[in-house]
């Protein structure tokens, strides 16, 4: 069963998050696939996340599928015209990566080529619609693809910025341009995940698209406090953070932080998996899975 | 499939690029005083409470990245307001928020610099949403 076929069933989806490292090192990916053979049902490779140069997403995606770990490529729109994404995706399609999730991308500004040229050709909600125009067998151009790709295609989704009802338009949009799932920024906040969820529910919106709400386990308080400051859109529960300060062993509260989250999610009505993403903590993931009982 | 890349019509001739400039020296009398206009030639100006898109540093037309600080601020210039932000509470205000629903076009990169009420006369796009019947009427896929 694949990735697509798991989300069509009842089956309560987990994604994991892998950052392909900043060398031409592959066997640091070897290494961190071990973490994912276990109930994790695919594996985001982030696509040179916060601007920052890492090997590329689908080379990387090509080594985890070596090791029979299903991959899902992160396809940014900053780096690439609408020729290069369209040729990147085709090249993906070949190798039998079939899950892309379309991101607008972090400005340059935030990584380590601050005066590079942004590109933006496209945002990724048109991001989307062209990877459906290509999936039925068309480029953008209006040429027909001989043998046209079948993408699985995500979209992210940021419940946590404001304003919240911009965000389920552009929710709305995403479904409309032809996404098969969203992923949303990490829970801190469980109070307006809610709200969020309700708004979706309500709206019907949840049975037309396969939500998966974004964990993320932190090893220490800096980490959130550091996300609070630097990282525009994430809202986090100020007890979190006071929790992570005082406690004795923090990585292990970040697993009970995490592990909490969690169950509280898979109360709520609407979401039909979980997308964790312990940033450069790749080893944790096993570990919070077990202690939630997944 | 959905028809959301501006296909080219037909070559832009000289004599269009010329009447471009002419036309554009009107409307930038208009839009940059007042929107401050970026010269896309695709103007959406109509669909986003008449406040320039274009403003965005990623230039996005069709909503706010995931990036929008608490207070609204814009994630690359953190004293600036989200444009988007401001484009929702106007819409808001003015009850325009069903034209945000509908997907826009990408950006058609010959286009850029010329005139777009000439682009809406020659039919190169679309025309304002002044005149057309209100979306949720239309974009039966994403109301519905």
């Amino acid at each position: 069963m694949n990735f697509k076929e798991k989300l069509e069933s009842d089956k309560f989806v987990i994604c994991g998050e892998l950052g392909p490292p900043q060398s031409a090192n592959a066997e640091v990916i070897r290494k961190k696939s071990i973490h994912f053979k276990k109930r994790i049902d695919a594996v985001n490779i982030t696509d040179n996340q916060t601007a920052i140069v890492r090997m590329s997403s689908i080379a990387s995606a090509k080594i985890l599928l070596d090791h029979q770990i299903e991959p899902i490529i992160q396809m940014t729109c900053r780096d690439r015209n609408r020729i290069a994404i369209q040729s990147d995706l085709l090249g993906a399609a070949g190798l039998g990566i079939h899950n892309v999730l379309c991101l607008t991308g972090d400005y340059q500004k935030f990584g380590n080529h601050p005066e590079a040229k942004p590109v933006f050709d496209m945002d990724s909600i048109q991001l989307v619609a062209t990877l459906s125009n290509m999936n039925d067998g068309f480029f953008l151009s209006g040429d027909l693809i001989k043998t046209p790709p079948s993408f699985c295609i995500g979209a992210a989704s940021n419940p946590f910025a404001d304003p919240m009802e911009m965000r389920l338009i552009r929710l709305e949009k995403k479904i409309s341009a032809g996404a098969h799932f969203i992923q949303t920024q990490p829970v801190f906040d469980l109070e307006r995940f809610k709200e969020f969820m309700r708004c979706v529910v309500n709206s019907g919106l949840h049975e037309k698209i396969a939500i998966l709400a974004g964990v993320m386990p932190v090893k220490s308080s800096n980490a959130l406090l550091y996300m609070k400051k630097e990282v525009p859109g994430v809202r986090i529960d100020q007890s979190y953070i006071s929790r992570l300060q005082t406690a004795k062993d923090p990585k292990e509260e970040g697993v009970r932080i995490a592990v909490e989250i969690i169950k509280e999610i898979q109360k709520i009505p609407g979401v039909r998996g979980l997308h964790l993403m312990p940033v450069m903590w790749e080893s944790i993931t096993p570990v919070v899975l077990e202690e939630a009982g997944l | 499939m959905l028809n959301f890349a501006t296909r080219q019509k037909k070559e832009i001739s000289s004599a269009e690029r010329k009447i471009s400039t002419v036309l554009r020296y009107f409307e930038d009398i208009i839009k940059v005083p007042f929107f401050q206009c970026q010269h896309c030639g695709e103007c959406l100006l109509s669909s986003t409470a008449f406040i320039c898109c274009q403003r965005c540093p990623k230039r996005l037309r069709n909503g706010p990245c995931g990036g929008t600080g608490e207070n609204g601020s814009c994630e690359v210039y953190p004293d600036r307001k989200c444009i988007w932000y401001r484009i929702y509470k106007r819409s808001k205000l003015i009850r325009r928020v069903p034209f945000l629903y509908s997907v826009k076009k990408i950006h058609n990169w010959n286009l850029e610099g010329s005139s777009a009420w000439l682009n809406v006369f020659t039919r190169r796009i679309d025309p304002p949403a002044l005149f057309r019947p209100q979306p949720n009427e239309k974009d039966t896929n994403s109301q519905k």
